[in-house]
């Protein structure tokens, strides 16, 4: 490692004189220096864990067992024949693919609508933000009891208008909707803050400029101005929701436990289980590879629009 | 530090040679064990009776996990480490994975050195509870058995005796079924399937059933008493008035006085208790058994099992622990919550259970079936704990109507042949 990052500069050294091809090893020395501490608390926090886990993924360890046996590719040969993670790889899709969008259209909605009106707007930013700031599990609670079929709000309100109540989070026919109502209602403040933040950055003049040049109504606006430039906090809030989307655990493990019949098994759920309950870590490691990777190939396209398209200045 | 240390000692010196009683050393027993918000008062009691009794060992507790998932995660990442702690709780459906992996002390030795551990409160069948194949792995500490629990007002309204509550699960039917009708979102039953396989075990075993073969080598609930188990939740469903509950959904409806019966465990009697109120006439009855002569209950709950391998522990180790699955340790732990008691002695004497089931009958249901308590079953191997989930699933197909009982039976036995060990 520290070869391949010293060869730049022994080419370089080639073309400098005595003296200066010191100064500059010197330079580079003390560099590597003061990164050090933090390179180290890499290594040791995030890289070490995650090789480990690689590690473990090529294994058949279960935890109590004092050895674990390299096995090769042989966990992930096994995943792609695994109907229950196929299941569970099958709902965070469709549960990502609801609530991503979803989140990101009402979150910048809001924004907007929050934006355009000066009056209570600290009380509404407030207001959208809270379901961020609280403790999603002690929310779920309060969810179970509103999604209740005999006893909770939502039914009873259905009733009133004389429609008739689902079993929310008891039938596998509703139960991933229910938890995607739940993930949008958590994910929609935080969307909206970030909207917030990229629609202070638009200058005031290009809306005016926009107005003289003819385009008269709100949307014209919206399209012409606000829309391409909120374009990189679009694209980063879209990431963001659906790397947070991919993540749903809390409310599944605390309302639905997977169920009924895996309808709501979700990747995370699968792992926890896999590696806590069944105890079968070098399987379980496997499929968080495997979690690891959608979130890295979600953070590669990001990066790499926003490279190529989204800049303006 | 160092000074307080050197005055520690040296006030240690000084009591030795003030008591000579002082001066034996002290034996430190590290306790760990699982659900704090159910165990934590009860733990802190029974260690203090033991340390006033037991001077010379002084008990230490390690942080409490939250489940006992997390307490058995515990174990096996500090199996043979310097944080193992000596003496833990393991639910009883876990004990397997403890044994096959080595972990606990087989207690067959220091039971054997006892010179007469029935009169102790600790018949046979307490101790089979916490036995896997023929080592003992611990001694019973908190046991249950799922009972029916009633509202006798909605039992009233329908014409049903609360005095004389339904004794046979087509009397639950029918009453459920009653109780359904009359709207407004009343519901008749609440079974608890959901979770583990703990309460179809007790519909199979109940009908005098068994989950598999002696050798283990096949699936014996595949016969007439898995049929029969299935055909009963389905019956619950299609005419007792069973909707489709999520465990919470089910719990709210029955405490809100929306459901006539629910079956679960005896364990949460305390917790229902408190959270009806007086919002209904709460009351418990044994659990139905299908088949009366032969019927068995599985037992819940967990044992406290021993870890150290040092001698001079074990030794301290084995007292604290009869003392905590003794009569005292049951006097503390069944009022607090529900659990019936794992001491013979406990529960007659009226220094300690036994003014207690007059004065408090909801609890009297759990101790009436204590006859047909039988170990928790749980499959071999390294999907033991898969088995259990599998059988889950195939029942809320059942439970959402999209499998007959024939066909949910046929599943589970195929999920339960392709996951046991390969031999």
């Amino acid at each position: 490692m520290s070869e391949s990052l010293a060869s730049p500069s022994s080419t370089l050294s080639r073309r400098l004189s005595a003296p200066a091809r010191r100064q500059a090893r010197s330079e580079a020395l003390s560099g590597w220096i003061l990164a050090s501490p933090a390179m180290a608390l890499m290594a040791m926090l995030i890289l070490a864990p995650m090789l480990a886990v690689v590690w473990f993924s090529l294994t058949d360890y279960q935890l109590g067992y004092p050895g674990a046996i390299f096995i090769g590719l042989e966990n992930y040969r096994a995943l792609l024949d695994d109907p229950l993670f196929l299941t569970s790889l099958g709902n965070t899709l469709l549960y990502t693919a609801i609530v991503a969008p979803l989140s990101v259209a009402l979150g910048l909605g809001a924004a907007l609508l929050i934006e355009s009106e000066t009056r209570g707007r600290a009380f509404f930013r407030t207001v959208y933000f809270l379901p961020v700031a609280s403790l999603l599990v002690a929310m779920a609670t309060v969810w179970q009891y509103l999604m209740h079929p005999q006893i909770g709000m939502i039914n009873q309100m259905l009733a009133l208008v004389g429609l008739e109540g689902r079993n929310w989070l008891g039938s596998s026919d509703t139960v991933l909707w229910s938890l995607a109502a739940i993930g949008v209602w958590q994910s929609v403040g935080f969307n909206m803050v970030l909207f917030l933040a990229g629609l202070t950055a638009i200058p005031r003049e290009l809306y005016a400029a926009a107005r003289i040049d003819g385009a008269a109504s709100a949307w014209q606006r919206f399209r012409l101005v606000t829309w391409p430039l909120l374009g990189p906090t679009t694209l980063f809030v879209l990431v963001i929701s659906v790397i947070n989307a991919v993540k749903v655990f809390e409310t599944v493990k605390t309302l639905t436990e997977g169920g009924p019949n895996k309808a709501s098994e979700v990747l995370l759920y699968t792992i926890y289980q896999e590696g806590f309950s069944y105890l079968q870590v070098g399987y379980a490691s496997a499929m968080t590879v495997v979690f690891l990777a959608i979130l890295m190939v979600a953070m590669l396209i990001q990066y790499l629009v926003i490279n190529r398209r989204t800049h303006y200045q | 530090m160092t000074t307080i240390k050197t005055f520690a000692t040296a006030l240690g010196a000084t009591l030795g040679l003030l008591g000579a009683g002082y001066a034996q050393a002290q034996t430190v027993l590290k306790v760990h064990y699982p659900m704090p918000g159910f165990f934590k008062d009860v733990m802190a009691d029974i260690s203090q009776a033991f340390m006033r009794e037991n001077p010379d060992v002084s008990i230490e507790f390690v942080a409490p996990s939250p489940t006992y998932e997390d307490g058995l995660q515990l174990l096996l990442r500090q199996a043979n480490s310097a944080n193992q702690p000596d003496i833990s709780f393991v639910g009883f459906n876990r004990l397997r994975v403890i044994d096959e992996r080595g972990l606990a002390v087989d207690l067959t030795p220091f039971i054997a050195e006892e010179a007469d551990i029935a009169a102790e409160g600790f018949s046979p069948r307490l101790l089979d509870l916490a036995k896997v194949g023929d080592h003992q792995l611990g001694l019973a500490f908190a046991a249950s058995t799922p009972i029916m629990y009633y509202n006798a007002d909605l039992l009233r309204e329908v014409g049903g005796d609360p005095e004389n509550p339904p004794d046979t699960w087509d009397e639950v039917i029918e009453y459920g079924g009653r109780i359904a009708a009359l709207g407004n979102g009343v519901q008749g039953i609440d079974f608890r399937w959901q979770g583990d396989d703990w309460m179809f075990m007790a519909l199979v075993l109940g009908d005098g059933g068994r989950m598999m073969s002696e050798d283990e080598k096949s699936v014996a609930f595949a016969g007439p008493e898995g049929q029969a188990a299935l055909e009963l939740i389905e019956r619950m469903r299609r005419e007792g008035g069973m909707p489709v509950f999520t465990k919470a959904a089910g719990e709210q409806a029955f405490v809100s006085g929306k459901v006539g019966f629910a079956f679960q465990t005896t364990g949460a009697l305390r917790n229902t208790i408190n959270n009806v109120g007086d919002k209904f006439d709460l009351r418990t009855a044994p659990l139905p058994l299908l088949d009366a002569e032969r019927g068995k209950l599985p037992t819940g709950g967990n044992a406290i099992v021993m870890l150290t391998r040092d001698p001079a522990k074990q030794q301290a180790a084995w007292r604290l622990m009869k003392f905590a699955a003794g009569p005292y340790g049951a006097a503390t732990v069944v009022p607090g919550t529900g659990y019936v008691p794992t001491n013979t002695l406990a529960a007659q004497s009226p220094d300690y259970l036994g003014d207690f089931y007059p004065a408090n009958p909801l609890f009297q249901a759990g101790l009436d079936q204590m006859d047909a308590m039988v170990p928790w079953y749980a499959f071999p191997g390294a999907n033991g704990v898969r088995i259990t989930q599998a059988i889950v699933d195939r029942l809320a197909a059942l439970v959402e109507l999209r499998a007959t009982p024939a066909e949910t039976l046929d599943g589970m036995r195929a999920d339960v042949e392709r996951l046991l060990p390969r031999r």
